[in-house]
């Protein structure tokens, strides 16, 4: 029972004896439906067409940030401070939703929450200009040059994981000393959003490249800022598409959901529940 | 007025030119220069009402440019609420602008001949709306300086996907094909000339089809977001229609009352009888389809009725929508009851306070009242508020203030024509004598 569309039905509940050829429709649709950028051959690594996805294991989180903080250093996310913050202007890549405790006095519970990189994109569909747009490999990629602020990504996104740059971002000088090349900052007025830390998977194409080889799982599990700043190990990342790989075996997990998943957004962002109190 | 036709200008007999013109790029510059002295000379109370919708603009400008100068902090929008004041302005803008083809509809599809008289002014009225629904586009985007992104064909636009590149087609094509429509009637009638029909003709009855497209476009901006449940009703369009034709008649009306008064045109009463019974309907139209969204909502529950219950009773001690949401409700409830009753037949009084209150309605209801709500709370549950600054109401009143501008001169330009007062030297003298008021009194 290692078929990853075999599992998630028995979720469902449908019968053992019928899941396989249920399964097989299901993921048919989905590729009719969803364009070239989940059309890997089914069941085989192909690393020219992956679709990159991530598993965030809430068993394991705890709620300690160091996504966050690694995201906002990675990406150079520019801090705007706590009075913004308050008035919702905190621009974030990845974040923590907090949710209610269940009881009074228990300790509050959340989660990573990074933008879900949905394979039906709503904010993709609405962008006038098309400032933002799937990549190939799944990735709902923002041009910071194209965007003319209109926000209309924003009002479409389920998830409210875009930020717009309320006011020109500023950086003191220190804080300009540590400031990554690998990725652009960004103007005013123009809104920007998690990249699956792209440029790091383009470099280390172009490292594998160099050295005529495939992409390897391992260096991928925790290529993004986020997981690899992950103390408990609670991020994976890696190629869906991949049987093999590492998030595609824990999105088998049947402690998996997606945020909103009757939206029919399709996220590439996979949870597993918690289990443990 | 005896064959028929759908020409408002074969309402005057009007004779060939027995003279040869000078050419169009003589007489239409001609055209331009005594319209725009036009624009720029009149009486008093002219002056005085430019001068404060100048001023109004200006101060709009102002807050505009620190709004450029300080980034769209200057607001009091957020991540959540990513849209406000502006686009509510919007789309209530578009309203009045589709709701402008109720005085087009009937004089060429119905052939009334008394609306003829009068639908240059319709059209005017849907340029000027358009305008303001440009400015109120242009204020909201945090990059203006990248407009030329969405402009077809220069930009990368991605059309048709992207109802917002589909929302840039239609009301640019409106305000093209009204640009269009108006600026060739008026032209014709200074030289005096007959216009043709098919240079008009068709870009009328494309413009009717149009209206109807650019209000249904701007629904679809919003119904069509799964994420946001408040919008995402297959009812949007229809009552933004709706709503349209009753914004649009309501402020023609009041506009035929203050032309009939300065703007030296003489037309009979059938105009404002016909639109007040298009918005007897509309409005009792709009009441009903607000109970049945409201009975939906609240029957059901779920996620639609959480937007619909903090905009009407507030939500987790927040209710800062619920003024607006009940003043609309009154208003529009007002003006049905003072429409169906006899008196706004009979008293013009009775009927301008029934437009008036269908207007500030209709206002507070399609622009706050409909798009906060759709933020409130969001879709993972927040619930943040939004309150316009002062420099979100100084910019919205400064776009509003353009509008009404280019409002004025258009009619000033486009009645001083129409009545026979602005015309080209070799065109006759209008049988109908210009009527002997203080906005008659300009250099024929």
């Amino acid at each position: 029972m290692s078929d990853p569309k075999r599992r998630s039905l028995l979720k469902a509940g449908v019968a053992a004896l019928g899941a396989a050829v249920l399964g097989k429709q299901t993921e048919d649709r989905a590729e009719a439906g969803h364009g070239h950028h989940r059309s890997g051959p089914p069941g085989k690594a192909d690393h020219a067409h992956p679709r990159w996805g991530m598993v965030i294991d809430l068993d394991r989180c705890t709620l300690c940030s160091s996504c966050t903080t690694a995201c906002r250093q990675e990406n150079n996310v520019p801090s705007v401070g706590p009075d913004d913050d308050h008035r919702g202007a905190l621009i974030e890549w990845i974040g923590i939703l907090w949710q209610e405790p269940e009881q009074p006095g228990a300790l509050p519970t959340g989660m990573p929450f990074p933008c879900q990189h949905c394979a039906d994109a709503p904010c993709v569909k609405v962008c006038p200009v098309g400032a933002t747009f799937k990549s190939p490999d799944g990735i709902t990629m923002q041009i910071w040059d194209r965007c003319i602020g209109c926000r209309y990504c924003m009002v479409a996104c389920p998830y409210g994981r875009r930020s717009f740059n309320w006011e020109e971002p500023e950086w003191s000088g220190t804080q300009v000393q540590m400031l990554n090349p690998d990725v652009a900052t960004r103007p005013g007025g123009v809104v920007e959003k998690c990249t699956f830390c792209h440029h790091r998977i383009r470099r280390l194409r172009e490292d594998a490249a160099v050295e005529g080889r495939e992409l390897r799982d391992e260096e991928l599990q925790r290529l993004p800022a986020c997981a690899a700043a992950c103390p408990a190990e609670a991020i994976t990342f890696g190629d869906l598409h991949d049987p093999e790989s590492k998030v595609a075996t824990q999105a088998r997990d049947p402690r998996r959901f997606q945020l909103l998943d009757y939206l029919g957004t399709d996220p590439s962002v996979i949870y597993l529940k918690r289990d443990r109190r | 007025m005896s064959d028929h036709s759908p020409d408002p200008v074969d309402a005057i007999d009007l004779p060939r030119s027995p003279t040869p013109l000078p050419g169009h790029h003589i007489t239409y510059l001609r055209f331009l220069g005594r319209g725009l002295r036009l624009a720029f000379t009149g009486s008093w109370r002219f002056y005085a009402w430019m001068s404060v919708l100048t001023a109004i603009g200006l101060v709009g400008l102002n807050a505009w440019g620190q709004q450029l100068l300080h980034g769209m902090q200057v607001t009091a929008m957020t991540d959540h609420v990513s849209w406000g004041l502006y686009i509510a302005n919007f789309t209530f803008g578009v309203g009045l602008a589709a709701g402008a083809v109720m005085m087009v509809i009937p004089a060429y599809l119905y052939d009334d001949h008394d609306m003829h008289d009068v639908v240059i002014i319709g059209e005017i009225l849907a340029v000027s709306a358009i305008v303001v629904c440009l400015g109120f586009v242009i204020v909201d985007m945090g990059r203006p300086d990248r407009l030329w992104h969405i402009l077809p064909g220069i930009g990368r636009f991605h059309w048709p996907v992207s109802m917002l590149a589909w929302d840039v087609l239609v009301l640019n094509g409106y305000l093209l094909l009204n640009l269009h429509i108006v600026g060739y009637l008026i032209y014709m009638r200074y030289l005096g000339r007959r216009p043709a029909r098919r240079f008009y003709l068709p870009f009328v009855f494309l413009s009717i089809v149009w209206a109807i497209s650019i209000h249904t476009v701007t629904a679809f901006l919003y119904q069509g977001l799964g994420g946001r449940p408040f919008w995402n009703s297959a009812l949007l369009a229809p009552r933004f229609i709706v709503t349209a034709f009753i914004s649009g008649p309501a402020f023609v009306i009041v506009l035929l009352e203050v032309v009939r008064r300065y703007g030296g045109l003489r037309f009979g009463d059938g105009p404002i009888v016909t639109l007040s019974r298009v918005m007897r309907i509309t409005v009792l139209l709009n009441l009903f389809m607000l109970g049945s969204e409201l009975f939906t909502a609240l029957y059901a529950g779920g996620a639609h009725a959480t937007s619909v219950k903090y905009l009407f009773f507030g939500a987790h001690g927040k209710h800062a929508l619920v003024p607006y949401i009940w003043t609309a409700v009154a208003l529009n409830v007002a003006s049905g009851v003072i429409l169906l009753s006899s008196r706004s037949r009979t008293s013009r009084r009775w009927l301008l306070a029934a437009c008036g209150c269908a207007f500030v309605g209709v206002y507070l209801e399609k622009g706050m009242g409909l798009i906060i709500p759709g933020f409130v709370p969001s879709t993972l549950h927040e619930v943040v508020e939004y309150t316009p600054t002062l420099t979100e109401w100084k910019i919205s009143a400064g776009v509003w203030a353009l509008g009404l501008l280019v409002l004025t001169v258009a009619l000033k330009i486009g009645l001083a024509v129409w009545t026979g007062r602005m015309r080209d030297a070799s065109t006759p003298a209008p049988q109908v004598a210009p009527v002997d008021d203080d906005a008659a009194a300009e250099p024929a």
